[in-house]
């Protein structure tokens, strides 16, 4: 009897140090992460406008609603930031029977990519990137369209970022 | 009452001993098979050690998005290192060093002193190189200086040329320039060990070039890489992408999976052939023995006893054939140079080689020696006892 709590305790001694040895499901170094739903909205935003509409119009700090599709190049997600690359949804990708493995490089349009591609950074309320990758935070895969709200940063160089605190992802 | 009485350990060895001629043929065959294996797996750890050490992974390479994975193909503004670096916080700087490298690389045909030439990778570099690419070491002579470059040491491998015809002194042509061999370099196997450096400013010069192919960037912590990704997909405007070193190399390192599947596929090719050659040997001596297991059964020893002493035979001259096989590749083989289209990698006889090649040469031995000791140990005793 007395053996067999002795090793009931050892058991459960293991157990906590296993669990004590896994990591924080919620560390994050940048945003303050929060679930994955506060991230998704619910319904389609209004009116959205087309990646190359915005690129040649929108002003710095502009609130807009951007519509395009995940890719752009080989690998259009940031690693471990909720932030990836969209095209203009008039652009078109390779189809599958044309063989190509990354349709969503674009790679028979890289010379559209310019006046076509944006950055999207998904920020927590406070403005902060997500400190986690997009795929995982949103469910979102390459080529996946989806439409964003939220506030256009422009560089001297014309390069549009928007930095959005929901994204709606169209079926 | 259950314990099993075996054949005396000396019985085996002497039986060896009995037949010498045949005992030596078949100690060469089964030498020659696993000598082939330990040749073919050395092949793969070769091939597999250079790719997976040729990574840094604090280091990140930036270069054009319409390079795909080919480096060669990139050309960048030569600007671009100096946006990087003031840009950036994470990439590490040592007394207001910045470890940021912009290089020139390109395949391109190289000859040496009028022999024919041969594709060779060739990389302009800056004093900056060094600190990003931590695992060089000038092994021989100087940094190069102008008109000069310096040589990995499996440059003459790559080259299809012998060690000596690189030395410091003489001289390689490639686009129309001649160039002094001013040094040679190691890089810890990685795939740097094939390249000819020479000076950024040289090079851009001689090519007529202004651009880059790529920038190097030591970040202070390999958890920074995401920050250069995420600069280059903001400024869509530079046409840029970044991998990590160890990335990238693990991509050029999936274009070699089928090269890797058919060299295993050859391990397993030859160590079949050499479970037949096995067999055949094994049918051949107890074919030329019934009798005699007849009789060690009739004097009460069990069929399990038999075919121990009968496997115990086979083992024995599985496991000197490896070990004789395993000298021989370490001696003649190991280190060997090897061409391949990115470079070169030497035949690397390490631990995994080592145990896959003993592993089947003693499973030759086990697995040659069972079915014919089986059909010997099947037949009935009165009738072995009267075969001739």
């Amino acid at each position: 009897m007395t053996l067999n709590r002795i090793s009931a305790c050892f058991v459960l001694l293991a157990a906590c140090a296993l669990l004590g040895c896994g990591q924080s499901p919620t560390a994050s170094t940048q945003g303050s992460g929060g679930s994955s739903a506060s991230y998704i909205a619910e319904t389609e935003p209004a009116n959205p406008k087309g990646v190359r509409e915005l690129i040649k119009a929108s002003k710095n700090d502009e609130e807009v609603t951007m519509v395009g599709r995940i890719g752009g190049s080989a690998s259009p997600f940031v690693e471990g930031l909720a932030a990836f690359s969209i095209v203009d949804p008039a652009i078109p990708y390779c189809k599958g029977e044309e063989g190509c493995p990354t349709p969503w490089d674009y790679c028979c349009e890289l010379e559209k990519m310019k006046e076509n591609k944006a950055l999207v950074k998904v920020v927590d309320g406070k403005g902060t990137p997500v400190a986690k990758g997009a795929k995982d935070l949103l469910g979102v895969k390459e080529l996946t369209m989806v439409v964003v709200r939220g506030k256009a940063k422009r560089d001297a160089e014309g390069n549009l970022t928007v930095l959005a605190e929901k994204v709606f992802i169209k079926k | 009452m259950f314990s099993l009485r075996l054949l005396p350990w000396e019985y085996g060895v002497r039986n060896l001993m009995r037949r010498p001629t045949r005992t030596v043929l078949t100690l060469a065959a089964l030498t020659i098979v696993t000598l082939l294996v330990f040749v073919v797996v050395g092949f793969i750890r070769g091939l597999e050690q250079s790719l997976s050490v040729s990574g840094d992974p604090a280091v990140v390479i930036v270069y054009s998005i319409g390079a795909d994975e080919s480096v060669e193909n990139s050309a960048i503004a030569a600007r671009t290192a100096g946006l990087l670096t003031a840009s950036l916080e994470g990439i590490q700087k040592r007394y207001g060093v910045v470890h940021a490298s912009p290089e020139l690389y390109l395949g391109t045909r190289v000859s040496v002193g009028g022999s024919d030439e041969s594709l060779g990778l060739v990389r302009g570099v800056t004093d900056a190189t060094p600190l990003v690419r931590r695992r060089v070491r000038l092994i021989e002579g100087r940094w190069p200086g102008r008109g000069e470059v310096m040589v990995g040491k499996l440059v003459a491998a790559k080259l299809g040329l012998k060690a000596g015809e690189l030395a410091i002194g003489s001289s390689v042509t490639f686009d129309r320039h001649t160039w002094r061999i001013s040094g040679q370099f190691s890089a810890g196997g990685s795939a740097l060990e094939s390249e000819i450096w020479g000076g950024l400013n040289d090079l851009q010069q001689a090519l007529n070039r202004q651009d880059l192919s790529l920038v190097a960037l030591l970040m202070s912590d390999a958890a920074q890489a995401p920050e250069v990704d995420l600069f280059c997909k903001q400024r869509t405007d530079l046409e840029l992408q970044s991998l990590t070193e160890t990335a990238y190399y693990r991509k050029l390192q999936t274009h070699y999976a089928p090269v890797r599947a058919l060299a295993w596929l050859v391990v397993a090719l030859v160590a079949g052939a050499g479970v037949f050659a096995g067999l055949n040997m094994m049918y051949g001596a107890v074919a030329g023995r019934t009798r005699e297991i007849a009789m060690l059964q009739a004097v009460g020893y069990r069929r399990r006893a038999v075919l121990a002493s009968l496997i115990q035979e086979a083992v024995l001259l599985a496991c000197a054939a490896s070990l004789l096989a395993g000298a021989i590749a370490l001696v003649f083989f190991n280190g060997i140079a090897i061409r391949f289209t990115m470079g070169a990698f030497a035949l690397r006889l390490d631990s995994v080689a080592v145990l896959v090649g003993c592993a089947t040469g003693v499973l030759l031995g086990v697995v040659g020696a069972l079915p014919p000791a089986w059909k010997a140990l099947s037949a009935e005793v009165a009738e072995s006892l009267k075969a001739i």
